[in-house]
């Protein structure tokens, strides 16, 4: 089984290992970290929390849009490892995750996936 | 003093709205409190509150029913039976169904063996839920008759539109009560007319849309609703629909008249800031138009102006007046709908928001704005609460995670019209035991202004 190792950083640097093929959230829950979580399937945002080193798989996720994506947001109820990572969990984490959508709207390759406009290359 | 036959006998409720205005006066008020989304690691709640002003702890939150988990964002509820089933000596007012929105878990909570201290009688589990009729997010429950139907806004993976779940008395599934859901794009709160055979559907979006948080470039992208649906309620499928367009963004809560023979009613559109009046006309074909509009109010630090966002309406039992919160502004407004095409405006309290009108209430900080309302059903008592949705509080209010949300009571004139913040009432959930949490909708034992239906 593929494990990785997984940082909490603002939990004093904490370490856990974890499979490579569960979500973060079940992994780390079943260590004993308090975690929040609302819908479970990646559609919410409850369980949002940033990584700042190493790589997710969260093609299941639906609820981020590319801005908080950009800033490093996953979703810890679908995100599996795909290596070592370093996270901030919980609300502590979510700085940049809450904007108000009328002082600060989007651009439009900042939407969701689905409706958002790429940018174009430089060419 | 029953006012006919049927209600000699003791089913729950009232034989008609003139006579649930007679009731008692409520002592005791549930609400829900959340934890979701706070950053308190902690379940959400339902709280009992005393309203009594005789007693002691008049104002003060008096018991505390947690639920199993975390995560749930209890949000809307409602109760097993109301005066649909007035005629029924088997049927009682006994249980709560406390939905979790994010969760998909239904807390059936009885209030009725110790009404001060309500109690857990079952948990239906989202998973079950979602397994057995492909729906999640529950909204709006109404009994009907002794069934209960609820509004679930998305399929297991949280796309739009959802359904209606079906449970019986008992509280187990039936299944999906609609048999067709035709071209309808989202689903949020409804509400049932049975003489007219009608029900009224109104459109919020799909969870994966609204539960991350709201932002404006979705509803330019058709991620958010603009139509109300009429449905043939014995078929129980949709039949016309209103495309409501620019008038009526985002159109939340249904709210016919209470007067079973009536066939108007309102919705209100949150970001169009409208309500939206539908009747029956002369010919027995649906109408609507626009009877009140909420102008956008400019801000020091707002780009553009900000819209009122009428997050709820309700009606008082007899009719005459319409109350709407403006979320952002941070006003409720009271309408005399008498004549329902001509909404005069005969009063307005202000608490919290974004204007700055009234940042402090009864000297509680007042964080959110005007959000959930609950009139008494004798239509002089209002009680307001602050917060609207975990996510939105925090991109709007982000300042609610560390004060909490509050309840506060208007002293309303059901006569002549006219509202008054009581000075002497106010629940601060900033200071609850586990940290500041945030109330939203509030029901009280003997039914309320939004709870009942009368067949």
């Amino acid at each position: 089984m593929t494990t990785y190792t997984i940082t909490l950083a603002n939990r004093d640097g904490a370490s856990y290992r974890v499979a490579a093929h569960r979500p973060l959230l079940d992994s780390l829950r079943d260590q004993g970290v308090d975690l929040p979580y609302g819908c479970q399937y990646g559609g919410c945002i409850t369980c949002a929390a940033k990584l700042t080193q190493g790589s997710v798989n969260q093609k299941a996720q639906v609820a981020l849009n590319n801005r908080q994506i950009n800033d490093g947001y996953v979703i810890l109820c679908v995100a599996r490892p795909t290596g070592d990572c370093t996270l901030e969990i919980g609300v502590d984490s979510h700085d940049k995750l809450y904007r108000n959508p009328f002082l600060d709207p989007l651009k439009p390759h900042e939407l969701k996936a689905d409706i958002a406009t790429p940018l174009k290359e430089p060419t | 003093m029953a006012g006919n036959g049927m209600s000699e006998c003791c089913g729950p409720g009232y034989a008609s709205p003139a006579d649930a205005m007679k009731a008692p006066r409520e002592k005791l008020l549930y609400s829900i409190a959340i934890y979701t989304g706070t950053g308190i690691q902690k379940p959400d709640y339902l709280v009992t509150i005393d309203a009594d002003p005789d007693s002691p702890a008049y104002s003060q939150v008096i018991s505390r029913l947690e639920m199993p988990g975390i995560g749930d964002e209890l949000h809307h509820m409602g109760w097993n039976a109301c005066s649909s089933c007035h005629g029924d000596a088997d049927m009682e007012r006994k249980y709560l169904i406390v939905p979790g929105v994010r969760s998909t878990n239904l807390h059936i909570v009885d209030c009725a063996t110790d009404p001060r201290n309500p109690r857990l009688h079952k948990v239906i589990e989202g998973s079950k839920i979602k397994a057995k009729t492909n729906l999640s997010a529950p909204h709006t429950v109404h009994c009907l008759g002794s069934d209960i139907i609820i509004s679930m806004l998305g399929d297991a993976q949280g796309n739009a539109p959802g359904g209606y779940l079906h449970l019986n008395k008992d509280f187990e599934i039936v299944g999906r009560w609609e048999n067709s859901m035709g071209d309808i794009k989202f689903g949020y709160d409804f509400w049932y007319q049975p003489r007219h055979n009608v029900m009224v559907s109104s459109e919020w979006a799909a969870p994966n849309t609204f539960m991350p948080g709201f932002d404006l470039e979705e509803v330019g992208h058709l991620k958010y609703g603009r139509e109300l649906h009429f449905w043939d309620f014995e078929k129980k499928e949709p039949k016309q629909t209103f495309y409501l367009g620019e008038d009526g963004l985002i159109p939340l809560e249904v709210r016919f008249h209470h007067d079973p023979a009536s066939s108007h009613g309102f919705v209100g559109a949150a970001l169009s800031a409208n309500i939206i009046h539908w009747w029956k006309d002369e010919g027995g074909e649906w109408q609507w138009e626009k009877i009140v509009d909420v102008e956008n109010e400019p801000h020091p630090e707002w780009p553009i102006p900000v819209p009122g966002v009428i997050s709820v309406i309700l009606l008082s039992m007899d009719d005459q007046f319409l109350y709407l919160c403006n979320w952002l502004h941070g006003d409720i407004r009271q309408y005399d709908i008498s004549d329902p095409h001509n909404a005069k405006l005969t009063g307005q309290v202000w608490m919290g928001g974004l204007l700055g009108r009234a940042p402090e209430v009864n000297g509680v900080k007042v964080t959110g704005g005007p959000q959930m309302i609950q009139l008494s059903l004798d239509g002089k008592r209002l009680y307001v609460t602050t917060s609207l949705f975990s996510t939105w509080d925090n991109q709007f209010y982000p300042e609610i995670r560390t004060n909490g949300g509050c309840m506060l009571m208007v002293n309303c004139d059901s006569d002549k019209g006219g509202m008054q913040i009581d000075p002497d009432f106010v629940v601060d959930f900033g200071k609850e035991p586990n940290g500041p949490s945030r109330c939203h909708e509030t029901r009280y034992p003997g039914g309320d202004c939004t709870s009942d239906i009368w067949l």
